[in-house]
C-alpha cells in the first residue's frame, strides 16, 4: 500500500487543505457577520464598532493566510 | 533546415498547441463558479484568469523536470514519442472540450506519453509503481479530498451567515469568490504552464539543442505563458457551462467555499509534492459545494459522466498516443511525423466546426441547464 501512496504527504495535504479551505473560508463568513452587524439598522454604536473590528480582523487573517499560502507554494 | 530541426519545430508547435488546449480547457476550473454566480461577467472572468495564468507561469521557475519522469524510462523518450504523446493529449482535450466535460489535461498528456512509450519501447519502459503513486492514486483521492473540504466549508458558511441579510451576503461572497478564483488561476498558471515548458525542454535536450543540466530557455517560458493565457482567454465555454451550471446550481457562498477549497488543496498539494490534477480538485470542490448545501442539488448524472470521462482519460489518450507513434513509424522519418501532425490539425478543425453547430459562448454560458450542453434546447421544449 505505502509503495503506492505517500501517506505522509497525504496527511499534510488533508490537514492544510482543511485549515485553508474550511478555516479561512469560515473566517471570511465570520467577517461577513461582523459587516452585517455594523450595518444593521438597530445596532448601537458599540455593536457597530465591534462588528467592524471583527470584520477587519477576520478579513486580515484571510488575506494573510492566502498570501502565506502563495508564498509557501512559490518558495519551494 | 535539416530534418531534425524540422522535427523539433513540429514538436514545439504541437506542445504549444497542447498548452493552448490546456488553457481553454481549464478556464472552467478557476472561473466556472464566478461566472455562474455573476460575481464576474464572463468576458471579464476569462480575461482576469488569462492575466493571472500568464503571471503564474512566470512566478516560479523550478521547472517540473518533466511530467513523464518517474512514469516512463527516460531512455525510451525520443522526439517522436514526445510528439505522439502530445498528439494523444491534444486529441483527448479537444474531444472532452467538445462534449463539455472537464477532464485533466495532465492525465491526457501522461496517457499519451505512456501509450506512445508502450508501443515504441514495450511495457518494460513504463514504471507501474510511478504511474500508480503519481497518477492513479492521487486521481482517486483528490476529488474526494476537495469535495470533503468544500462540503465542510459550504456547510459552515451557510451556518455562520444565516442571519446576515441576503444582499450583504451575496455581495460579500462574490468579492470573496473573485479573490479565491484568482488564486486558483495563478496556481494553474504556475503548475500547468510548467508542464509544457517541461515537455519542450525535454525535446530540446533529446535533440541536444541544450545540455541535460541546463535550465529552460527564456523563450520557452515566455511562449508557454503566452499560449496558456491565450487559450484561457478564448475560454472553454462548453466546460465552463457544465461545471458552473450543469453539475449543480451554484450560489455565491457555495462558489466561494468551492474555490476556497480548490485553492487550499492545490496549494497544499503542490507544496507537499502530492501530484493532484487541478481539474479533479475543482470539480470535486464544486460537487462538494452542492452537497454541502442540500443533498439533492448535485446532478449525479452529469457527475457520473464526468467521472466516466476521467476513467477513460489515460487509456483513451494512450490509445491515440500509441496510434500516432505507430502511424509516424510506419510512414517513417520526419515525413511520418508531418503526416500525423496534419491529421491532428484536420481533426482539431473538424471538432471546431462541429462545435460551432451548437455554440456555447460568453453570451449563453449561463443559460438554464436543461439536461444537455445545448443552451438553445429550452426554446424547443
Amino acid at each position: 500500500m505505502n509503495q503506492y501512496v505517500d501517506v505522509d504527504a497525504l496527511w499534510k495535504v488533508l490537514v492544510v487543505g482543511l485549515a485553508g479551505g474550511v478555516g479561512l473560508v469560515a473566517l471570511f463568513a465570520v467577517g461577513m457577520v461582523g459587516l452585517a452587524a455594523r450595518t444593521a439598522p438597530n445596532a448601537g454604536s458599540q455593536a457597530r464598532v465591534a462588528g467592524l473590528a471583527l470584520a477587519v480582523v477576520c478579513f486580515t487573517i484571510v488575506v494573510a493566510g492566502a498570501a502565506l499560502g502563495l508564498y509557501v507554494m512559490l518558495k519551494k | 533546415m535539416d530534418a531534425n530541426a524540422l522535427l523539433l519545430g513540429v514538436v514545439v508547435i504541437t506542445a504549444l498547441g497542447f498548452d493552448f488546449t490546456n488553457g481553454f480547457h481549464d478556464t472552467a476550473n478557476a472561473m466556472a463558479t464566478s461566472i455562474a454566480t455573476g460575481a464576474l461577467r464572463p468576458r471579464i472572468a476569462v480575461a482576469l484568469s488569462a492575466v493571472l495564468n500568464f503571471a503564474g507561469a512566470f512566478l516560479s521557475l523550478k521547472v517540473a523536470a518533466t511530467i513523464a519522469s518517474g512514469i516512463v524510462e527516460s531512455g525510451a523518450v525520443t522526439l517522436t514519442v514526445v510528439f505522439a504523446g502530445l498528439v494523444g493529449g491534444l486529441a483527448w482535450n479537444l474531444m472532452t472540450w467538445y462534449f463539455g466535460m472537464p477532464s485533466s489535461s495532465s492525465h491526457a498528456l501522461i496517457g499519451g506519453v505512456v501509450g506512445a512509450t508502450l508501443i515504441a519501447a514495450g511495457s518494460s519502459a513504463v514504471k507501474v509503481d510511478g504511474l500508480m503513486s503519481k497518477v492513479i492514486v492521487p486521481a482517486v483521492l483528490s476529488p474526494v479530498f476537495a469535495a470533503a473540504v468544500a462540503i465542510a466549508g459550504t456547510f459552515l458558511v451557510y451556518r455562520i451567515t444565516r442571519n446576515v441579510p441576503e444582499s450583504t451576503r451575496s455581495r460579500g461572497f462574490r468579492l470573496g469568490q473573485i479573490g479565491s478564483a484568482s488564486l486558483v488561476s495563478l496556481a494553474h498558471g504556475t503548475n500547468d504552464a510548467q508542464k509544457t515548458m517541461g515537455v519542450i525542454t525535454l525535446a530540446l535536450i533529446a535533440n541536444h539543442t541544450i545540455g541535460p543540466g541546463e535550465g529552460t530557455p527564456f523563450w520557452v517560458v515566455a511562449a508557454c505563458a503566452l499560449t496558456i493565457s491565450l487559450g484561457t482567454y478564448i475560454g472553454g465555454w462548453r466546460v465552463i457551462r457544465t461545471l458552473g451550471k450543469g453539475l449543480t446550481e451554484i450560489e455565491s457562498p457555495q462558489g466561494f467555499a468551492a474555490e476556497g477549497s480548490s485553492a487550499a488543496v492545490i496549494f497544499a498539494a503542490s507544496h507537499f509534492g502530492f501530484p493532484l490534477s487541478t481539474t479533479h480538485v475543482c470539480s470535486g470542490s464544486i460537487m462538494g459545494a452542492g452537497i454541502g448545501k442540500r443533498l439533492a442539488e448535485v446532478r449525479w448524472g452529469v457527475a457520473g459522466r464526468m467521472v466516466t470521462a476521467w476513467l477513460f482519460t489515460i487509456p483513451a489518450a494512450a490509445l491515440v498516443g500509441a496510434g500516432a507513434w505507430k502511424g509516424a513509424d510506419v510512414i517513417g522519418g520526419t515525413g511520418g511525423v508531418a503526416v500525423i501532425f496534419a491529421v491532428a490539425v484536420v481533426f482539431a478543425a473538424a471538432l471546431y466546426l462541429a462545435a460551432r453547430r451548437v455554440p456555447v459562448t460568453h453570451a449563453n454560458v449561463n443559460a438554464e441547464w436543461t439536461g444537455t450542453l445545448d443552451p438553445e434546447k429550452e426554446r424547443v421544449a
